[in-house]
């Protein structure tokens, strides 16, 4: 099911991780000026895409006239993980109505997942699998992000040269965070070179951006390889 | 942007009723999206310089070392604008 109580739930659950969100908002909203959106163009992004990752690796490609296939390509490629969270939570998706299905998704993120996951398979905690948890939890994080996003865009322009406080490398360092987090197992290792390795070695090559494309091809076919030879799954 | 994300919210349920998910096609989507963010600090670094790199090293070491992105995003960030301020 999926109602206002669980909504309210999730919500509450993650209004502090919310608190987290909205530095990171804060970095994505000063990163983007920086790199020549304007700040309501870059309010609008995040308010309406919602995904961290995504909205700084479009950030590189962001010269006039827009390169819409490899933004497009790149946001699919770093959203793509959004798939697999979504088949985790199928049994309880498609247990809704039509119209109500379409609700529950389309604030899915990391941390609202992990959080209404949990409390989905264990029937939330009257025994009740309430869908609204991630939908609160998503809400939560999404004002958050947004929030975060305006201060950054509006008050980050003011302050000139951002190199001085490092903010030309805040996205640098959250995606190699998110990386060093990511390398937990050694079977994740082999695609995260490959894709290093084509990056660099493409970069002269080819278009701004399709480097980016061509490496994340080419780790993911080493992942599906590692995949099928992965034992016992 | 957004309907590319949207859309990749909203279809895993839809498809996954269809279709089952093997190792193999876990595997690609798993790898995809830490391909792309490895591939895009590789660039960020081999365009750039010592700077680059260091404020990158940190960052992934205070993650592995205290397991939190924001603490890891500020020491990478703090490196890099000290660096600037420091050497130029």
């Amino acid at each position: 099911m999926l109602d206002g109580r669980g909504v309210r739930a999730g919500f509450l659950r993650l209004a502090p991780v919310g608190v987290f969100a909205a530095p990171f908002g804060l970095a994505f909203g000063a990163a983007a000026v920086e790199h020549g959106l304007l700040p309501l163009e870059t309010l609008i992004m995040s308010a309406t895409v919602f995904a961290g990752a995504a909205q700084f690796a479009v950030l590189d490609l962001w010269s006039h006239p827009l390169p819409l296939l490899s933004i497009a390509l790149t946001v699919l490629a770093v959203n793509a993980r959004h798939l697999l969270l979504g088949a985790a939570l199928s049994p309880w998706v498609n247990a809704l109505p039509w119209p109500r299905r379409l609700l529950a998704l389309p604030l899915l993120s990391d941390a609202n997942f992990a959080d209404s996951y949990r409390s989905l398979r264990e029937g939330g905690g009257d025994g009740v699998a309430n869908l609204g948890v991630l939908v609160g939890g998503g809400l939560a994080l999404w004002l958050a992000w947004t929030a975060g996003t305006a201060l950054g865009a509006y008050a980050g322009s003011g302050l000139g040269d951002l190199g001085r406080f490092g903010i030309d490398l805040v996205m640098a360092c959250f995606f190699a965070a998110v990386a060093a987090g990511d390398l937990k197992t050694p079977s994740s290792l082999l695609p995260a070179a490959v894709a290093a390795a084509v990056a660099v070695l493409a970069l002269e090559a080819v278009p701004a951006g399709w480097n980016i494309i061509l490496a994340a091809l080419a780790g993911a076919s080493v992942g599906a390889l590692t995949g099928r030879l992965r034992p016992g799954r | 942007m957004a309907l590319t994300t949207l859309a990749t919210r909203v279809l895993g349920p839809a498809i996954m009723s269809r279709f089952s998910v093997t190792p193999v096609l876990e595997g690609f989507l798993n790898a995809l999206s830490s391909s792309v963010i490895v591939a895009i600090v590789a660039t960020v670094v081999a365009q750039g310089g010592w700077r680059e790199a260091a404020a990158v090293a940190l960052a992934a070491g205070v993650m592995l070392a205290a397991r939190s992105a924001v603490w890891a995003m500020l020491a990478g960030a703090t490196c890099a604008a000290l660096w600037r301020v420091a050497l130029g």
